[in-house]
C-alpha cells in the first residue's frame, strides 16, 4: 500500500527574521531554503485563523522570504508569529529562462516576485524593472535598491511624491517608453488589475507581441493544487495553470482584469 | 464482463462483496431515500437518493489536517446520473485531492441503471443511464433478471455466475434504447458555442435566486469546497459559487454581482469544463432544479435561444 501524502498539511516553520517595510507591509524570512522559482506561491497559515496564498519574494538560492501586506485575517497576524504553516510551492514561474531581455513592471505589493526575479537573474540578463507605488513611503525593499541597480535597470516611480522624494512621479505606464528596443522584449507584469490592463495596452501599442507579455493573476487560491475551485479565470485555474499567464492565451478570457 | 444473475444470486453477490467491503446502500428513512449502512441486499430500496452520494468521496465537513486511510466501502444503489459525476470530477481532482483519491480507490460503487425515465431527469441528453465507465453496473431488466456489467477488477465476485447471453444483452440494449427515445432530448452538444455571456437569463435568475447554494450541494459534479480554521482543525466544507465570498480577494471580487455568479456556475458546467477536460460538468440528473426553491431550470440554460433574446 502506498503512503498518501496529505497535501493539505503544512510544514511548521520558524520565522527567522522579520523586517518592517512600511506601515502595513512586512517581510519575513522562513527558516528553510527556497525551493521555488520567482512567480510561484505558497500557502501560509496560522492554525486557528486560516491560510493565505502568498508569492515567494526569494530567489531559488536564498532562504524563503515573503513580503506581505496586512490586509486579511491571516496576513494581519503573520508578523506576530514565531512559527507559521508553510506548504508549496504552487503554480508556475516567470519564463525567465526563455528570454534574454525582460521588462518587469510591478505595482504596489506586486513587487515580491519581481524582487525574486532580480535576485534569480543576478544581472545575467538585460533586465529592466519599473516599480511603482502610491507614495514614497509605500515603496518596499528600499534597503536593497542599490544592490538591485547592480543587477537590473531600475525605474522607481510614485503616484504622489513628498518632500523627501526627488525621483520619478507618475504611473508605471508613463515610463514604459523610456525602455530601449522595447518591441523585442518580454514583459512580466504584476500588480493591481487596472495597472496590468493599462500596461498591456501600452506594451501592445509599442509593438510588443502578445505572446511575449506575461501576467501574474491573483485569485482566491485556497488549496493551491487545483481542487477547491475558487481561482478560475475562464477554463483555467490560477493555482495550477498560472499564476503566470501568457497574455495571448488569456486575452479573450472574461473576468481577466477584475 | 457481462453477467446474468437472478435475485438469489444478487443476494449471493452482495454477501461476497460484504466480506471485503463495508456495505452501504439506499434505504428508506422516514420517506427519504438515504445512503446508510446495510446488512443485506433486501434492505436496499432502489431509487434516487434524497442527497447525492458525493459525501462518500468529498467530506461535507471534515478536518483536512488529519488524513486517515479510508475503509473499503461498497455502495449499492447509486444511480447512473450520480455515479457519472464521479467519473467527470475525477478529471479535475483525482490524484490531487488525497482524501478524494484514497476514497475513490477504496470504494466500489454498484450503480443501478434506471429502466424507466424519471420525472425530471434528462440523462439521455448525456448518453443515457447505461454507462461506459463503471465498476459494477446492474440492470434489473425483468422481475428476477439482472444483467451486470462488471469491471475485470471485480471478477472474483462473479465466480460461478453465468455470463450473459447475446439475447439478454440485446434485450437490455433495446430497453436502454427505448429509455433514451422516451425521454425528451435537450440539445447539449454545442451549448458551449451557443451560450451567451451577456444573456438576459443571468439577470432574470439573479432577480429570483435566494443564494441558498442548494444547486451546488445537490449536484453530483460540483466539487468546490472552502477551507476554514476552527480551533485546531482546518475544516473543508462544500462551497457554493453562488455565494458572494467565493471569489473575494484583497484585490477585489471578480464576481460582485449575483448574475455573474449564476453565469459562472453554468459556464463552468457547459463551457469551461468542456474546454479544459473535454466533458460537460453535468449528468442530466436535474437535482439542481429539483432542489431549487425558486425553480431556476438548468434545462432552460441548455434549450434557451440565445441568438433571439
Amino acid at each position: 500500500m502506498t503512503t498518501i501524502m496529505n497535501s493539505f498539511k503544512p510544514h511548521e516553520k520558524r520565522i527567522a527574521r522579520k523586517i518592517k517595510e512600511t506601515t502595513d507591509i512586512f517581510t519575513i524570512e522562513i527558516d528553510m531554503e527556497s525551493n521555488s522559482y520567482p512567480g510561484q506561491f505558497y500557502e501560509l497559515s496560522i492554525l486557528g485563523i486560516g491560510e493565505a496564498p502568498i508569492s515567494a519574494a526569494s530567489s531559488s538560492s536564498e532562504k524563503l522570504k515573503f513580503t506581505i501586506r496586512s490586509i486579511g485575517h491571516v496576513t494581519s497576524k503573520i508578523f506576530e508569529q514565531d512559527v507559521i504553516g508553510v506548504r508549496g510551492p504552487y503554480g508556475n514561474y516567470w519564463p525567465f529562462k526563455e528570454y534574454d531581455r525582460i521588462l518587469a513592471i510591478a505595482g504596489g505589493i506586486g513587487i515580491p516576485p519581481i524582487r525574486a526575479l532580480i535576485h534569480e537573474l543576478e544581472g545575467k540578463k538585460d533586465l529592466w524593472v519599473i516599480y511603482g507605488a502610491r507614495t514614497p513611503s509605500d515603496l518596499v525593499y528600499k534597503y536593497e535598491f542599490d544592490q538591485w541597480r547592480n543587477k537590473a535597470n531600475l525605474i522607481l516611480t510614485v503616484d504622489r511624491g513628498d518632500e523627501s522624494w526627488n525621483g520619478k512621479v507618475g504611473l508605471v505606464t508613463k515610463y514604459i517608453p523610456e525602455i530601449p528596443d522595447l518591441k523585442n522584449m518580454a514583459a512580466f507584469l504584476i500588480g493591481p488589475p487596472i495597472m496590468m490592463e493599462n500596461s498591456v495596452k501600452d506594451l501592445l501599442k509599442y509593438g510588443l507581441q502578445p505572446e511575449n507579455i506575461f501576467l501574474s493573476l491573483e485569485r482566491r487560491m485556497e488549496c493551491g493544487f487545483g481542487v477547491c475551485g475558487h481561482c478560475n479565470v475562464g477554463h483555467f485555474y490560477v493555482c495550477e495553470d498560472g499564476p503566470i499567464f501568457r497574455y495571448s492565451e488569456v486575452s479573450n478570457l472574461p473576468e481577466l482584469f477584475l | 464482463m457481462i453477467y446474468s444473475l437472478n435475485a438469489e444470486e444478487m443476494a449471493q453477490l452482495y454477501e461476497r462483496i460484504s466480506k471485503e467491503f463495508e456495505t452501504y446502500g439506499t434505504v428508506d428513512i422516514e420517506g427519504d431515500l438515504t445512503f446508510s449502512r446495510i446488512e443485506s441486499h433486501d434492505e436496499l430500496r432502489i431509487g434516487r437518493s434524497d442527497k447525492p452520494p458525493k459525501e462518500f468521496l468529498i467530506g461535507r465537513n471534515e478536518n483536512v489536517l488529519v488524513f486517515t486511510e479510508p475503509n473499503k466501502k461498497a455502495v449499492f444503489g447509486v444511480m447512473s446520473c450520480d455515479l457519472k459525476g464521479f467519473y467527470i470530477m475525477d478529471k479535475q481532482i483525482y490524484g490531487k485531492d488525497p482524501f478524494y483519491t484514497a476514497r475513490r480507490d477504496n470504494t466500489v460503487f454498484i450503480n443501478y441503471v434506471c429502466t424507466e425515465p424519471c420525472e425530471t431527469g434528462f440523462c439521455s441528453s448525456f448518453g443515457g443511464p447505461l454507462l461506459n465507465d463503471y465498476q459494477i453496473q446492474v440492470i434489473n431488466y425483468e422481475n428476477d433478471k439482472y444483467l451486470i456489467y462488471a469491471d475485470d477488477a471485480y471478477k472474483s465476485f462473479f465466480e460461478g455466475f453465468k455470463q450473459a447471453s447475446k439475447e439478454e444483452i440485446s434485450k437490455v440494449e433495446k430497453l436502454m434504447h427505448n429509455f433514451n427515445m422516451k425521454q425528451k432530448k435537450h440539445e447539449v452538444e454545442g451549448i458551449e458555442n451557443r451560450i451567451k455571456w451577456n444573456s438576459k437569463l443571468w439577470d432574470e435568475y439573479a432577480k429570483i435566486c435566494i443564494q441558498c447554494g442548494a444547486c451546488n450541494y445537490s449536484c453530483p459534479t460540483c466539487y468546490c469546497f472552502d477551507l476554514n480554521d476552527v480551533g485546531e482543525e482546518r475544516i473543508r466544507e462544500w462551497d457554493s459559487c453562488i455565494l458572494a465570498g467565493f471569489t473575494k480577494t484583497s484585490a477585489g471580487n471578480p464576481r460582485e454581482s449575483l448574475a455573474s455568479r449564476l453565469r459562472q456556475r453554468f459556464y463552468h458546467k457547459f463551457v469551461y469544463y468542456k474546454k479544459s477536460k473535454g466533458e460537460y460538468l453535468c449528468t442530466g440528473c436535474n437535482r439542481c432544479t429539483d432542489d431549487c426553491p425558486v425553480d431556476i431550470e438548468i434545462k432552460e440554460v441548455i434549450d434557451h435561444d440565445y441568438n433571439n433574446e
